[in-house]
């Protein structure tokens, strides 16, 4: 069953074009730990077996190619990952035990830039991804719509809207190099990022940049980046907007909120807030809701019988506040122009609260 | 996890400081919370703090009962937030209720939709306050109900005060045989007038309930014992006494620094003490006090209830919840009857 769309999204896919699914690995996939010193070491020589995905990721990778294949084209998955090529092997391994499917992966070799004494670019990343993006965009084939995941930990939100953007041919060239600069990218690569971005430039690809909040980021934080961007707490709720935009159907929403109620410790009253928490922040629609949680009852992943009254109360509420924020929002469904400054201005503030 | 529904538009600081307070439990916990209000506002303040959705949901009530608020009125509104989560907790969608509203209010609204426990003839506004400890083990704090929910009373209804204290301190406070005492005006078990000693006599009678005897005013703030039981009236002048004698003392030593160098550094020298006075008398790490004497429990929490204070408060109702305190109280009463 297909269900209503969400709130601003893409296009729903019709045609045979491939979708593209890029991920970044770490705090996006794996529940990686690199608080400390001790931590980052130990994730980098961890082996395979001992790496934990976020719960639901690894399900929701293989609905997204499953439901592509129903729908008569391809999912491609690719991961960028911000790690050095040497933890490849183990990272190769897991995702076959997680028996998930993917088409390329992209590490950032670390020791060439220690090597050349480059050790700023160690730590940014904003450039490298972006770079990688961009020489994916030229490898894939045209027309192939973007789906991109990311997470709280780095400057995913911004990568991604860049990219997105330059793709778009909303952002030029020459408006991206003072935003590179002033992120200090490494200038050699400022060079190379323009020289891509004005051959990958072309109409509207990516539909939603997914970010998991696994720091619990207040979701308003990303309110500069439009509604393009997607914060999401789970996968279940990330399955859910995909279920909504059309890239799944109920019942691959149903097995990934399936894998956190066997697997996670979740409860069926605890995903029925998550999807709740979706529509009062206005990503879901009311409408797409009640479909979609009318399956997922039907499907046990959500509370029955008592909880039916309960979401109809709770819808009549979200239908009252939806109205009201409508009033305020406009119309929604086009990504606006979005204000670069004022987003390195506020993420300038916040690592100055966080130093 | 229990479910606590939570009055988001109660209290002075609500609902920015209700709301943190459930959206920092939410991360900490596996409470699930039930935020009752205006939920255009709650979602506001909700979006620009870390929160996890799985543990938070949100019932409507378009109003809101303001502190200054005559209660009998307020209550007449059946859309406020303080009404719509009491019929919450009533229907069985939530286990508890917090709220830092009009305490009148939230007394009169779970009169009108809380059922009594059997043999109970009135409520009980309990408060927990910081005492000093006089043994080992004791709990840093002692319970005092009734602090204004029944403002005269009857022997036999504080007799039903005392066993209810006793079984919410053993319960929450993990004291095996909860000392409880009598306020009154002397210790001699003749004094305070008819009800005071029939309640006496009757107390010392119960063997369900470690009564020790009549305690006077300078005896709240002593470890003697670690229920005070008492009427209303004299309960909620008591707890004010005691309040506002903290809030001088804070003046006092604020006005003495602004006053001379020498005291201010003589200040400084005591800062720790002072600091861990402040801590003593912090009524945010206690979260609330129940209303006792209903089948299903309510926390009231302070007025000016911050952030911590609420967070502290859904910690006590679920904890309360999963002791069972009601049945606790209701087992008291079979046994003592």
């Amino acid at each position: 069953m297909r269900l209503g769309r969400a709130r601003p999204g893409a296009t729903p896919p019709a045609s045979a074009a491939p979708l593209l699914c890029r991920w970044d690995l770490d705090k996006t996939y794996l529940r990686s730990e690199f608080d400390s010193l001790r931590s980052l070491l130990r994730t980098a020589f961890e082996r395979a077996e001992d790496k934990v995905d976020v719960p639901g990721v690894a399900e929701l990778i293989r609905a997204l190619k499953a439901a592509a294949e129903r729908r008569g084209r391809s999912a491609l998955v690719y991961f960028v990952s911000a790690s050095p090529p040497q933890i490849g092997a183990a990272i190769r391994k897991k995702l076959a035990l997680d028996g998930v499917p993917y088409d390329g992966i992209v590490f950032k070799d670390q020791l060439a830039y220690l090597k050349r004494g480059k050790l700023r670019n160690l730590r940014e990343h904003v450039g490298f991804k972006l770079a990688e993006l961009l020489r994916g965009r030229l490898a894939a084939p045209p027309g192939a719509a973007e789906l991109l995941f990311g997470d709280d930990w780095e400057l995913d939100s911004l990568i991604y809207s860049l990219y997105a953007d330059l793709v778009a041919g909303r952002l030029l060239p020459a408006r991206l190099a003072p935003i590179l600069r002033r992120i200090r990218v490494d200038p050699r690569l400022v060079d190379d990022i323009l020289t891509l971005a004005g051959r990958a430039a072309g109409s509207e690809r990516v539909a939603r940049i997914f970010i998991n909040l696994e720091r619990r980021s207040p979701p308003a934080t990303f309110r500069l980046f439009g509604p393009r961007v997607v914060p999401t707490f789970n996968y279940f709720q990330t399955a859910a907007v995909l279920g909504a935009d059309g890239h799944l159907d109920a019942e691959d929403v149903a097995r990934v909120g399936r894998v956190l109620l066997e697997g996670a410790g979740y409860t069926p009253r605890r995903l029925e807030n998550s999807l709740g928490d979706l529509v009062r922040r206005g990503v879901l629609t009311p409408a797409a809701a009640e479909a979609l949680g009318a399956r997922l009852r039907a499907a046990g992943v959500l509370p029955a019988a008592d909880g039916k009254a309960r979401w109809r109360r709770v819808l009549g509420a979200l239908r009252r506040l939806r109205r009201g924020r409508r009033k305020r929002a406009g119309a929604a469904g086009e990504t606006p122009a979005l204000d670069y400054d004022a987003i390195l201005d506020r993420a300038a503030a916040a690592s100055g609260r966080s130093a | 996890m229990p479910t606590i529904a939570v009055d988001a538009m109660g209290g002075d600081h609500a609902p920015d400081a209700v709301v943190q307070g459930v959206a920092q439990i939410s991360l900490a916990t596996d409470i699930e919370c039930l935020l009752v209000g205006d939920e255009r506002r709650i979602q506001s303040v909700l979006e620009g703090v870390s929160y996890n959705p799985e543990h938070i949901a949100i019932l409507h009530a378009s109003e809101a009962i303001g502190m200054a608020e005559e209660p009998r009125e307020a209550v007449k509104r059946r859309d406020a937030s303080l009404l719509v989560g009491v019929r919450a907790v009533a229907e069985g969608r939530a286990e508890a209720f917090v709220s830092a509203g009009n305490t009148g209010a939230c007394v009169l609204a779970c009169a009108k939709h809380f059922r009594l426990l059997r043999g109970i003839r009135r409520a009980a506004l309990a408060s927990v306050y910081p005492r000093q400890r006089e043994q080992r083990g004791q709990d840093a704090l002692a319970l005092l109900l009734d602090v204004g929910a029944t403002v005269r009373c009857e022997a036999e209804e504080l007799v039903h005060f005392a066993l209810m204290g006793s079984a919410y301190a053993r319960r929450i406070s993990k004291v095996a045989s909860p000392a409880v005492g009598l306020l009154n005006m002397g210790r001699e078990e003749m004094k305070g007038g008819d009800v005071l000693v029939e309640a006496h006599r009757r107390l010392r009678q119960l063997p369900v309930v470690n009564f020790v005897g009549n305690l006077e005013g300078n005896d709240l703030v002593r470890g003697r014992a670690d229920v005070i039981v008492c009427e209303g009236l004299l309960g909620n002048v008591a707890l004010k006494l005691i309040e506002g004698v903290s809030e001088v003392l804070y003046d006092l030593t604020n006005a003495a620094a602004a006053r001379r160098v020498a005291w201010r550094l003589g200040l400084r020298l005591l800062a720790g003490g002072i600091e861990r006075l402040r801590a003593l008398t912090d009524y945010t790490q206690y979260g609330g006090s129940p209303i006792l004497g209903f089948e299903q429990l309510f926390i009231k929490c302070h007025g000016r209830s911050s952030a911590r204070a609420i967070g502290n408060a859904v910690k006590v109702a679920a904890k309360a919840v999963r002791d069972h305190v009601p049945r606790e109280i209701a087992d008291a009463l079979a046994a003592a009857r």
